[in-house]
């Protein structure tokens, strides 16, 4: 249930409770009233005719007086039978009335008030009260639904916000949402400042990584250089092997701290995506075999599209098993081996940096997917990745065509 | 082996990190590249006014000269070929090399292989490598010819290139994407075919190369002459 929801069920809830109460309690007070007037004035008109008949032995005319009036109420009757003096309510010709009586001479004179008046204007009074009860409502729970609205709204933009801080976006803002001054404008303020440290915090460790590839480079260039100046031998070729991992590693780390700072635009052009991934696919230098079903002319930055296979099939070929299947269909490329599949977490959370469930699939530092993954975002290719119901890890690419227009995440 | 080629290219190492500088002159030394080497930009300008190499293969973080600030200087006043290498490949430092006037880069850590073989190429460009003149000769068509769009004039035999009657200098690497347009006035070239007939990169290349020497071009011949196609190429203007 929305805050707003709940908000304004509770002003509804509270409102309707009020109105009731403030309703039965003048309801009562005018029943109240009422009574007591007309048995005020009926009491009076009986001493009247109590006086006159004493004086007399008339009857006063007026106030309906009658002496054993067949139609006194018969407790009231009992009463005044017992020479006794009461009113009360009961039905009289004419609707409700308000009955006085007596015990004079072993009769009983009696007077009559008609009440109907009375309980037609109660009955009013009621309906007003009800109708004036019913619009306060109304009034009091828009009011409560603006105003929850307001803070909903806010609360809202701001959970939007963090959303999008939390998919990447760390220069998102949320910024003074309004005048108010409230616990909510508090909020945005704390989210807003987090998100600022935490930007300034990725872009000094993403500074980081950067740097040291950098630095490593330049003694590595040296003992690169160096190393080819071994004389052959099995050690040469044993230190050649660490060299070139080491040198391909530190490549992948400015790659992905590349993509991390989104450092380049895509250059997006037109291409068949046949002949693009025919020669992607031969210059991976690995078996592989590429099956082109249909053919279509796709948009997209050939180069990316290079790093997104190339690491696809380096992937498949570290840790899958032959038989290598690259097939476009389409606009769809997949990529299929015939090993163990992407490990759980893979398929779970996404590729993680340096997380390759090395154990069970030989080794690898992790960060080709992860490269794929950052490439695939930056121009647009909807990149899954799964295990094909036959074995193997099987990952599948859709890729823009020149009609759709790439959400280009680096495009900025 | 270590012994230099008699009348191979002589190349200038400029590399302030001793072990790479070593161990490339070692490795070039193999080979059969002549190679001289200095440690900063200054010792580089020197070396480079005492004798001038065939090649200069630069680093482009230098102490005192930058590699991007020796190669200006450098161009001011020779033609010759000019590698850089670097550690950087923001592209900041890529183009700002290219832009100095740099014929290609290669980005460290690089195997010795892939040095010698983009040396070589851009040599080839010169006529100082060993397979110059066939390919040349052949992408430049028949004999003697002369060719004329508008007020430039492109002498294939001589290789010169005019101006409104001026000749202007242009490296050996401009002058070859010069001829590459010039043989099809009008006609689209794509970024990568480009770079696989000037500079003999295969797929994947980085086509910034080929974007700063169209500029540099432009701005040697008339920023007009060669109009850009977004998203494919370069073609050359039939007539301004």
């Amino acid at each position: 249930m929305t805050l707003r929801r709940q908000i304004a069920a509770v002003i509804a809830l509270v409102s309707c409770l009020v109105a009731l109460t403030v309703g039965i309690l003048v309801h009562q007070a005018s029943v109240r009233q009422h009574t007591e007037q007309a048995r005020k004035s009926a009491t009076a008109a009986l001493d009247t005719v109590l006086t006159g008949y004493d004086a007399t032995g008339e009857l006063v005319t007026g106030w309906h007086a009658a002496a054993d009036d067949p139609a006194v109420p018969p407790e009231l009757r009992r009463l005044a039978e017992r020479g006794r003096q009461g009113s009360m309510l009961g039905p009289g010709p004419r609707g409700t009335a308000m009955w006085a009586a007596a015990g004079a001479n072993g009769r009983v004179l009696s007077v009559r008030m008609d009440y109907a008046e009375d309980e037609r204007a109660i009955a009013d009074l009621d309906r007003a009260v009800q109708v004036s009860a019913a619009l306060s409502v109304l009034v009091t729970v828009l009011a409560g639904v603006l105003a929850a609205d307001r803070i909903s709204s806010r609360l809202r933009t701001a959970a939007r916000t963090a959303r999008t801080i939390a998919r990447g976006d760390l220069d998102a803002r949320i910024g003074p949402l309004g005048r108010a001054r409230d616990e909510v404008a508090e909020l945005a303020a704390a989210v807003d400042s987090m998100s600022a440290v935490l930007r300034s915090k990725l872009a000094s460790e993403q500074r980081f990584t950067a740097d040291v590839a950098h630095e490593l480079r330049t003694p590595l260039t040296g003992l690169l250089t160096a190393s080819e100046l071994l004389p052959p031998g099995r050690p040469t070729e044993l230190v050649r092997n660490r060299v070139r991992a080491l040198c391909g590693l530190t490549e992948d780390l400015l790659e992905v701290s590349r993509l991390d700072a989104r450092a380049e635009t895509p250059e997006l052009a037109d291409l068949p995506l046949g002949p693009l991934l025919a020669r992607i696919v031969a210059a991976t230098g690995t078996e592989v075999e590429l099956r082109v079903d249909t053919d279509a002319v796709v948009t997209t930055d050939p180069r990316r599209l290079d790093r997104i296979v190339a690491n696809l099939v380096a992937n498949a070929q570290r840790h899958g098993r032959p038989p290598l299947l690259v097939r476009v269909e389409g606009a769809t490329v997949t990529v299929r081996d015939h090993g163990p599949g992407y490990p759980e977490e893979v398929l779970r959370d996404g590729p993680q940096r340096f997380r390759t469930g090395a154990r069970e699939r030989g080794h690898g530092h992790g960060l080709g997917l992860t490269i794929a993954q950052g490439h695939a975002e930056a121009v647009g290719i909807d990149l899954r990745l799964a295990n094909h119901p036959g074995g193997g890890a099987y990952a599948r690419l859709v890729i823009p065509g020149p009609g759709d227009r790439p959400t280009a995440t680096a495009a900025r | 082996m270590t012994t230099p080629v008699p009348g191979a290219p002589r190349i200038l190492l400029v590399e302030d990190d001793e072990v790479i500088r070593e161990a490339t002159q070692l490795a070039l030394e193999r080979y059969g590249f002549p190679v001289e080497t200095a440690g900063d930009g200054l010792e580089g300008l020197e070396r480079f006014r005492a004798a001038p190499p065939d090649l200069l293969l630069l680093d482009v973080m230098l102490p005192l000269l930058d590699g991007v600030g020796l190669c200006r200087r450098i161009r001011e006043e020779s033609q010759l070929p000019i590698l850089m290498m670097s550690a950087r490949t923001e592209p900041i430092d890529v183009i700002s090399g290219l832009e100095a006037g740099a014929d290609d880069y290669v980005v460290k850590p690089f195997e010795t292989a892939v040095l010698v073989a983009r040396i070589r190429t851009v040599l080839r460009r010169t006529g100082l490598g060993p397979t110059a003149a066939a390919p040349a000769a052949a992408a430049l068509g028949p004999a003697h010819s002369v060719r004329v769009i508008d007020d430039l004039e492109v002498d294939t035999d001589a290789m010169e290139v005019r101006v409104a009657g001026r000749p202007v200098p242009l490296t050996p690497t401009e002058l070859r994407l010069l001829l590459e347009f010039t043989a099809a006035p009008g006609v689209l070239m794509e970024r990568q075919t480009l770079l696989e007939r000037v500079w003999d990169y295969s797929w994947g290349a980085d086509s910034r190369v080929v974007d700063v020497h169209v500029q540099r071009l432009r701005a040697k011949i008339g920023a007009g002459r060669i109009e850009t196609v977004r998203g494919f190429g370069y073609k050359l203007r039939r007539t301004s």
